[in-house]
């Protein structure tokens, strides 16, 4: 690593605390989801990089000091889930339950509709983890052999929609029950659809903090497992 | 207080809960290297942290001091990954469609599958 190389760390840090100071400050909603600070970060470093028509392999060298701290990052996230599980005892079953069934249905979409299109099996590996926070779909992608950077992208995409239509949707629907809204907000859209219910009645975004951290884990227990057997059958 | 004295001691918690994230990666990589599975290692870390908090072993201020900052900043550390895409422009501009209906129709029927269930055991009311 030479000068150069601090220098895109720095660039990253800055961008990143810069838009997500600019996106604190904005109070609508939509908005607010819509200029995503990670997804901004992501997408303008992704332009700089084309126009310049400098190589990725260089920005990923370069950003090591960062990269090499996700790791541990993941492990911290034991912290939360354990915070967030003491609150679940009364509804542990349920939750427990739909969150896997939420997962599961996102594994068996994703990798249905990459037979109907007849997808390559680098992409269907992609798209099998998507109903979980990025850093996990980083890793678990990874392990079964997608393209972890489309993968985390495609998250994020998820997210947003998430934070602009889901409850419209559920009410739309006729859900309108709070622990049902929250569970099925947390699962599916993370921390981006999440942070898009905090302004709710507080049922709803507690719960969908809760769901957002078991199907971090349950995401790790159940694709590894559950994507190999799939793509066998399916693929 | 003694400037002298008392940094170590303010030093100390970061110190103990880095030592604890570290050592629960370490023993997972340890593992994942032994049974050499696929699963991936910081997710072994992860869940051996969480029973370690589970069984009261170690306490959630133990590891507060070093996980807070982790998790506030833990975007920067995957923001680099994200960026990789661009090396699959031609992937992703061949397979749009592809991905388009798998970004609208995954987190539909999840959602619209969760909420159903809850809403079985729950019924439709205002709260549950």
């Amino acid at each position: 690593m030479d000068e150069l190389g601090w220098l895109s760390t720095i660039v990253i840090i800055t961008l990143f605390l810069g838009l997500k100071k600019l996106n604190a400050i904005i109070k609508n909603p939509l908005l607010k989801a819509l200029t995503n600070p990670v997804l901004m970060t992501i997408m303008l470093l992704a332009l700089l990089l084309i126009s310049c028509s400098l190589p990725y392999s260089q920005l990923a060298n370069d950003s090591q000091l960062l990269t090499s701290l996700l790791e541990p990052a993941i492990v911290a996230l034991a912290l939360p889930l354990y915070q967030q599980f003491i609150h679940i005892r009364n509804n542990l079953i349920l939750i427990f339950i739909s969150c896997s069934i939420g997962i599961i249905n996102a594994t068996v979409m994703a990798t249905l509709l990459s037979a109907a299109f007849d997808a390559p099996p680098q992409l269907a590996a992609s798209v099998a983890a998507l109903s979980v926070t990025t850093p996990i779909t980083l890793l678990v992608t990874e392990s079964l052999g997608g393209i972890p950077s489309l993968a985390a992208t495609m998250v994020i995409f998820i997210g947003i929609l998430g934070a602009l239509f889901a409850l419209m949707i559920l009410r739309l629907v006729g859900v309108h029950n709070h622990q049902a809204q929250g569970v099925a907000i947390g699962t599916t859209f993370h921390a981006i659809g999440t942070a898009a219910v905090l302004t709710e009645p507080q049922k709803i975004s507690a719960f969908a903090s809760v769901a957002m951290a078991l199907s971090a884990l349950l995401t790790a227990l159940i694709v590894p497992l559950l994507y190999p057997f799939l793509s066998q059958a399916l693929l | 207080m003694d400037v002298k004295t008392s940094l170590p001691i303010k030093l100390l918690p970061y110190l103990i809960s880095s030592t604890l994230i570290v050592g629960c990666l370490a023993v997972a990589k340890l593992i994942m290297n032994w049974l050499q599975g696929s699963f991936p290692a910081p997710l072994l870390g992860m869940l051996i942290l969480l029973t370690l908090l589970l069984t009261k072993t170690v306490k959630e201020h133990h590891i507060a001091p070093s996980a807070k900052p982790l998790l506030n900043f833990m975007p920067l550390f995957f923001i680099p990954a994200g960026v990789g895409f661009i090396e699959h422009l031609e992937l992703i501009k061949q397979q749009w469609q592809f991905l388009t209906a798998t970004l609208i129709l995954v987190p539909l029927t999840s959602l619209l599958l969760i909420a159903f269930v809850i809403g079985l055991f729950k019924g439709r009311a205002e709260h549950g």
